[in-house]
């Protein structure tokens, strides 16, 4: 029997992984606003390709491949990467007045990490999110940023020693005390 | 951690591996080794480590700006516009030779009969760009369908249609008309003309059915000229049109391409019942005004009941 096209088993995709997608493409795009555009093309290009992918593909990483292929894309336009840049660093620097007083320690530090992360080089910062916010393995790390696995694991590594370094001066940051 | 300490700088990467329960055994006993002996060291794997806490916590926490509500019913929206645009497609092998079947979510939107492949996809290519994929899966039900139809498995082809090819509103109620000709009945152009109101307009129905994107399931081959002549089908497959005919049991192929209009049974205008052709003056009255039935079972399917003056059910035709 052919397939009932009233009964799109896309749209279980787009449920499962739309929310995921969007909220990666929101550190990807280093906050630019862009997510909610990219994270919609993500989905119209996977829906042309869908069809002709292999039953046990993994889809979940073939959607972070796709997003972060049209992030890459969308940033070489080299005008906007440095605008994003730009925008990410202002937000960093005016980090003391835009957290709330008596906040809990850990909210701080983690806007202080999407902080970094946002003035993070692309490679450092999709390397970063993907295999620590989304747990993606650097084989899939890999595949969407179309190096070697070994070089995914550099980006993470290094990626992390910014974020630690840029942490140092946070005075809540005696972190050998805490257990 | 001494940054001018070799060994310090050297184990970094494996500090923050081990940190992240990444490293491999040897990796893990040389950190172990060397924190054993570095404070500084020791320290920096203790922040790691908490760092690997914090980043966790990124998974979990809200995000400003990382509400998806809008995109997600923005995509929702593109996608149901994509999908209602979309085309499938294959090309089947068929007893009429090799055809090409389209259809979207609305319905089947094309049948079109392939001199050349090549052709065909161009064909579909201008109407439908990249709209239209090639997916046999998709259309493969509908070709079944069209198989136990063409070897009389069945009489109906119960398809939805989608009309997004017919050019023109005209066209359209041309169509619609063609479609309400019951299985094994017939008409002319100029019927079709009547049916719509437009009594005048005979060629322009003919140029309208000429054009029909869903023949077979739109049954332009049960329209023909006035004087019985079958006139043309799909180009120049006039044989096409007498198999269609023949297999719905109207008698064709005694005088090449004319159906025998004495040997048929026929319906005035709108009436109830059916009569055999020499009943009062229906022979001489003009095919626009009826309906003809190579075979009684056809007319008594749509709910015709035999003449009571002539009873074709008491003197039936002669096959």
């Amino acid at each position: 029997m052919g397939r009932d096209m009233t009964e799109d088993p896309f749209e279980t995709v787009v449920a499962a992984h739309h929310t995921e997608i969007h909220r990666y493409l929101v550190r990807a795009t280093s906050r630019s606003g862009d997510a909610d555009d990219l994270s919609q093309e993500t989905f119209v290009r996977a829906y042309k390709f869908y069809r002709s992918l292999p039953p046990d593909a993994n889809v979940r990483a073939w959607l972070f491949a796709i997003a972060t292929n049209l992030c890459r894309n969308h940033y070489r336009a080299e005008g906007r990467r440095r605008q994003a840049m730009a925008a990410a660093a202002a937000g960093a620097s005016e980090r003391g007045p835009s957290w709330p007083e008596g906040e809990a320690i850990a909210s701080q530090a983690s806007a202080r990490i999407d902080m970094i992360v946002a003035a993070l080089p692309f490679k450092q910062r999709v390397a970063f999110t993907l295999r620590k916010v989304h747990e993606l393995d650097y084989e899939a790390i890999a595949a969407s940023l179309q190096c070697s696995a070994e070089s995914a694991r550099a980006h993470v590594f290094q990626a992390l020693r910014k974020i630690r370094r840029g942490l140092d001066d946070l005075d809540v940051v005696h972190m050998e005390r805490q257990p | 951690m001494n940054p001018e300490n070799r060994t310090c700088r050297e184990i970094e990467p494996d500090l923050v591996a081990v940190a992240a329960g990444e490293a491999g055994a040897s990796a893990t006993r040389g950190v172990e080794r060397h924190v054993g002996v570095c404070r500084g060291c020791r320290a920096e794997l203790a922040r790691y480590r908490v760092l690997e806490g914090m980043v966790a916590d990124l998974r979990r926490a809200p995000m400003a700006g990382a509400d998806p509500t809008l995109a997600r019913a923005e995509l929702e929206s593109k996608l149901a516009d994509i999908r209602s645009r979309l085309i499938s497609y294959g090309l089947f092998p068929s007893p009429l030779g090799k055809i090409l079947i389209a259809r979207s979510e609305l319905g089947v939107s094309m049948v079109r009969y392939i001199d050349s492949e090549r052709a065909a996809r161009s064909h579909l290519a201008r109407l439908a760009g990249d709209d239209a994929v090639e997916d046999k899966a998709a259309v493969e039900a509908t070709y079944r369908e069209l198989v136990d139809y063409l070897t009389a498995r069945s009489t109906r082809l119960g398809w939805p249609l989608d009309l997004r090819w017919a050019g023109s509103d005209f066209q359209r109620r041309v169509l619609a008309a063609t479609a309400q000709l019951p299985y094994g009945a017939i008409t002319s152009y100029a019927g079709i003309a009547r049916r719509i109101g437009e009594p005048a307009s005979v060629r322009a129905v003919a140029q309208a059915l000429r054009h029909n994107p869903i023949p077979i399931a739109i049954p332009c081959h049960r329209v023909i000229g006035s004087s019985g002549d079958l006139t043309g089908y799909a180009g120049s497959k006039i044989g096409l049109k007498e198999q269609l005919l023949s297999l719905e049991g109207v008698p064709v192929g005694l005088r090449a391409h004319r159906i025998e209009r004495g040997n048929m049974y026929v319906r005035f205008e709108s009436e109830t019942e059916y009569c055999v052709p020499t009943c009062g003056s229906l022979s001489k009255t003009p095919l626009a005004e009826l309906t003809l039935f190579g075979l009684r079972g056809h007319a008594e399917a749509v709910g015709l009941t035999p003449c009571t003056a002539c009873r074709p059910d008491l003197h039936p035709l002669s096959a």
